[in-house]
């Protein structure tokens, strides 16, 4: 497998300065989470992990080779996306729309095989939206869009994930067995890169961390070591209450609208 | 399976395609029973029917059936390229300069071969034309190819106006017809039918490519599309589609529009089964527009454009209306 | 020959008064003080009739494609059918406009009216209306002694075709009017008529529509005698060309296929007399071969 790495890569986004470079490696089995305020350009940096952006500097590397080097498709089979917006203006059905994440593996005359079908129906049963597959994608809710997007991936079958708030639209229950599938994505030797807007979820689920600062800062490492309230509290401008529990910390913006607290 | 889901419209499709062409070339101006007319194409017959089925309207049929079915599958393909259902083939101004070509050829009083040729170079010359300018400052999105065409059409459209305006009186139903669309006489379908054929063998690699691109350009090519290079294949592959079907007839409207937009309201969007369907459908549908067109004022003729203008909408309104 | 007599009483009575009237194609009256001596024409046809009512030397404009005769060419344009320039018509201060039904825009040219300008209207549908309207030029222009003998002469020329070709065998005609799309004339018509004067059977003559759109179809149907046309132009025997790939057809066989000169046949004037005369001759060839 060949991972995904970040060689000292500042991303480019139109008319902001640069930010520090990033040099990170997501390695086999690592969920990581990226963090950070609204506008900061997660977005940006997941689209130029996928290789869909050019980086202003620095390289984005898949095992030893840059992206740049790798054939389009060759990086399709490794590296699966998770876009935040979809575009359904020639709405299929659910069942085909999880069968497109085979194209990857299809050569150009080669029909979807028995076996295919069976990956992506299996990953639609894994998302819980195997019930809905003869259904055209444009009728489904929110919630439902977002499954299936991620059953689309899950037929690919990449090494290495890459998703952007994936846990939008999703209610509390689904929320927690799609962070529960990526988990066991990665426990089989996949590697997860995330961005997420909930602290709490990344602190539960992520065990490496990468916090985007406003003003073009970053640090990035296990979990444990960048969680810390000082560092978070500069990452939101919000000061965090923090309690502990079951071993994962939980984290509460301070100035509730109880008059009687400091 | 995806296979046997897909047979069972082709063939219903292919049945149409057959029926409507029987039907054309047994009706036309002049009466020629249907049995007649079978005999005639098993060698039999009268000169007189011989020389009308076999030397008239066959090869009209065959002209109306590949300008139908090049049009609506260069209207499928504009719409995936545009991420845009109210695409049709015209709409980055490819007849516009089909049509320029053809009237200045008109215009200087030549008339057969020398006027399809012109129609021909000129929609060449827009698609090279929109290319360019569209390609122009590096990053090409679909809405700004869509801009560029759109503004290109209407430039083209600036040049028909004046050239009608100029022209001798005598010259101007000529060019309104092939304005209008008309199946010209004088046109060899068999470039259109080879061209046409070979666009449903490249279905397969292109309908799921298509397929994917339909997703949005990033998706795409998060599943491995190299979508530039795609994009320019559909580019001018529908550009070439349009040309040719252009030259054969003028420009016929609405066919490239409605016939991939009710095909995509009854199969679906799978692109592999939505191509052969247009090229099927869409040469039925101008094979007996051309037959209306021919028959409804005999022995008085109009050109197929009217026939499809009038029966287009109101089917697409009826089948908007059904889909809801 | 009623209303030559009705002409002339009219001449009578108008002399004494100095005032020239006549009623046009749309049925207004024009009335001239004295005859005139501006005018402008806005057609090709209605040139050259100006021109056969001895008037051409008062030409002061002409509409664009007026060519015959060839004093005609030299003469300043002033704009073409329905695309006229009426400033530079007024600016002429003529006395005369002479205005064409089917070429000109009744709503433009009501313009000059309004401007006191006298507009006279032609829309020959008859072989008499021509010798009419060279008659009513020639009043209107005090040349009636000119234009009154060529009208003469022209009613006479055709009357004397028409007996000659009285009784000959009829012969079927297909006139070809343009290609793309294939057009014809109906009995209506005065080329249909002419058709019909020389002893030709029009296929197409009962069409409702002057100048009907037919198919290629209905005219193998048809399988016409003789195929004549006038073609795009000079000597342009194309059309006649595509015909032969049709072997079956009569005319084709019999080597029927004709191109007339262009103009004779096309416009209403006085030169239509040479091309009913050159349409009959080809069809007694025609006939020859039946």
């Amino acid at each position: 497998m060949n991972p995904l790495q970040a060689r000292q890569l500042v991303i480019d986004i139109p008319g902001r300065t640069s930010g520090q470079p990033l040099d990170f490696t997501v390695e086999p089995g690592q969920v990581w989470g990226v963090l950070g305020p609204n506008g900061v350009g997660k977005t940006t940096l997941l689209h130029t992990l996928a290789g869909l952006r050019a980086p202003r500097n620095g390289a984005v590397q898949l095992g030893e080779r840059s992206l740049t080097d790798w054939k389009r498709r060759r990086i399709s089979q490794q590296l699966g996306v998770v876009f935040q917006d979809r575009q359904d203006g020639f709405p299929a059905t659910v069942l085909e729309t999880a069968l497109i994440g085979r194209h990857p593996w299809l050569s150009p005359w080669q029909m979807e095989t028995v076996e295919d079908q069976r990956m992506a129906l299996e990953a639609l049963q894994a998302l819980d939206v195997a019930h809905l597959q003869n259904r055209l994608v444009n009728t489904l809710s929110g919630g439902e869009r977002q499954r299936v997007a991620i059953a689309t991936v899950l037929a690919q079958a990449p090494d290495t994930w890459l998703l952007d708030e994936p846990t939008n639209h999703l209610d509390l229950h689904h929320q927690v067995s799609v962070l529960g599938l990526l988990k066991a994505q990665a426990a089989q030797g996949c590697s997860v890169f995330m961005c997420l807007h909930d602290l709490n979820l990344a602190a539960r689920w992520c065990d490496h961390i990468l916090l985007l600062f406003p003003d073009g800062d970053a640090c990035w490492g296990p979990s444990q070591q960048m969680l810390v309230p000082a560092a978070l509290e500069r990452l939101y401008g919000q000061k965090l209450m923090t309690a502990e529990i079951d071993g994962a910390p939980v984290f509460v913006p301070a100035g509730s609208s109880d008059p009687q607290s400091s | 399976m995806h296979g046997y889901s897909f047979l069972r419209p082709l063939i219903v499709l292919v049945l149409a395609a057959a029926l409507s062409m029987v039907i054309s070339v047994s009706i036309g101006s002049s009466a020629v029973a249907l049995n007649e007319t079978l005999s005639v194409l098993f060698g039999g017959g009268t000169e007189l029917q011989q020389t009308l089925i076999l030397d008239l309207r066959l090869p009209r049929t065959f002209t109306a059936f590949a300008t139908g079915g090049l049009l609506a599958v260069a209207g499928a393909l504009m719409q995936v390229l545009l991420r845009n259902p109210l695409a049709d083939p015209y709409v980055l101004g490819l007849s516009g300069g089909a049509a320029v070509g053809a009237l200045l050829a008109m215009m200087a009083g030549v008339a057969g071969v020398v006027v399809s040729g012109s129609a021909f170079a000129g929609a060449l010359l827009s698609t090279f034309l929109v290319f360019g300018l569209a390609h122009g400052t590096g990053s090409w999105t679909p809405s700004r190819l869509l801009l560029t065409g759109v503004v290109v059409a209407a430039g083209w459209g600036a040049l028909i106006a004046l050239i009608l305006a100029m022209s001798p009186a005598r010259q101007l139903p000529g060019m309104l017809y092939w304005l209008m669309g008309d199946i010209s006489p004088a046109a060899n379908p068999l470039p259109g039918l080879i061209l046409l054929a070979l666009v449903c063998l490249l279905v397969f690699p292109l309908g799921r490519s298509l397929n994917v691109l339909a997703r949005g350009s990033m998706q795409a090519s998060a599943l491995g599309v190299s979508v530039r290079p795609l994009e320019w294949v559909i580019y001018i592959l529908a550009s070439l589609l349009t040309a040719t079907a252009v030259t054969m007839a003028g420009s016929v409207g609405f066919v490239g529009l409605v016939v991939p937009h009710m095909l995509r309201l009854v199969l679906g969007n799978d692109q592999r089964l939505i191509l052969p369907a247009c090229a099927l459908a869409g040469g039925t549908l101008l094979v007996l527009a051309d037959t209306l067109a021919r028959i409804v004022i005999a022995p008085e003729q109009l050109p197929v454009g009217v026939i499809t203008a009038l029966l287009g909408v109101p089917t697409f309104l009826y089948l908007l209306h059904r889909s809801r | 020959m009623a209303y030559r007599f009705l002409l002339l009483f009219f001449l009578w009575i108008s002399s004494a008064s100095a005032e020239l009237c006549s009623v046009d194609a749309i049925g207004r009256e024009i009335c001239l003080a004295s005859p005139a001596e501006r005018i402008v024409s806005l057609s090709p046809g209605a040139t050259e009739l100006v021109f056969s009512a001895g008037a051409g030397d008062r030409l002061l404009a002409v509409s664009a494609w007026s060519d015959y005769p060839e004093q005609a060419r030299e003469l300043p344009r002033v704009g073409d059918s329905n695309r006229l320039d009426l400033e530079a018509i007024v600016a002429l201060k003529p006395d005369l406009v002479v205005a064409w039904v089917d070429g000109n825009s009744r709503a433009q040219l009501d313009r000059l009216s309004d401007l006191g300008i006298n507009v006279f209207w032609l829309s020959p549908r008859e072989f008499q209306d021509i010798a009419n309207a060279v008659e009513t030029l020639a009043l209107l222009s005090g040349q009636q002694e000119t234009g009154t003998a060529r009208a003469a002469r022209f009613t006479d020329g055709i009357a004397t075709l028409k007996a000659e070709y009285r009784g000959a065998q009829p012969v079927r005609v297909f006139y070809q009017i343009w290609d793309q799309p294939l057009m014809t004339v109906n009995r209506e018509e005065l080329i249909g008529k002419a058709i019909e004067l020389c002893g030709g059977v029009n296929v197409f003559g009962e069409q409702p529509r002057l100048v009907p759109r037919v198919s290629k179809e209905a005219v193998l149907e048809a399988n016409p005698d003789a195929i004549v046309t006038s073609g795009r132009g000079e000597s342009d025997r194309e059309w006649l060309e595509h015909w032969k790939q049709f072997p079956g057809l009569k005319a084709v066989n019999l080597g029927n296929l004709f191109l007339e000169p262009p103009d004779l046949l096309a416009r209403p004037t006085l030169r239509m007399l040479e091309g009913v005369r050159h349409l009959c001759q080809t069809l007694e060839q025609a006939r020859a071969r039946l």
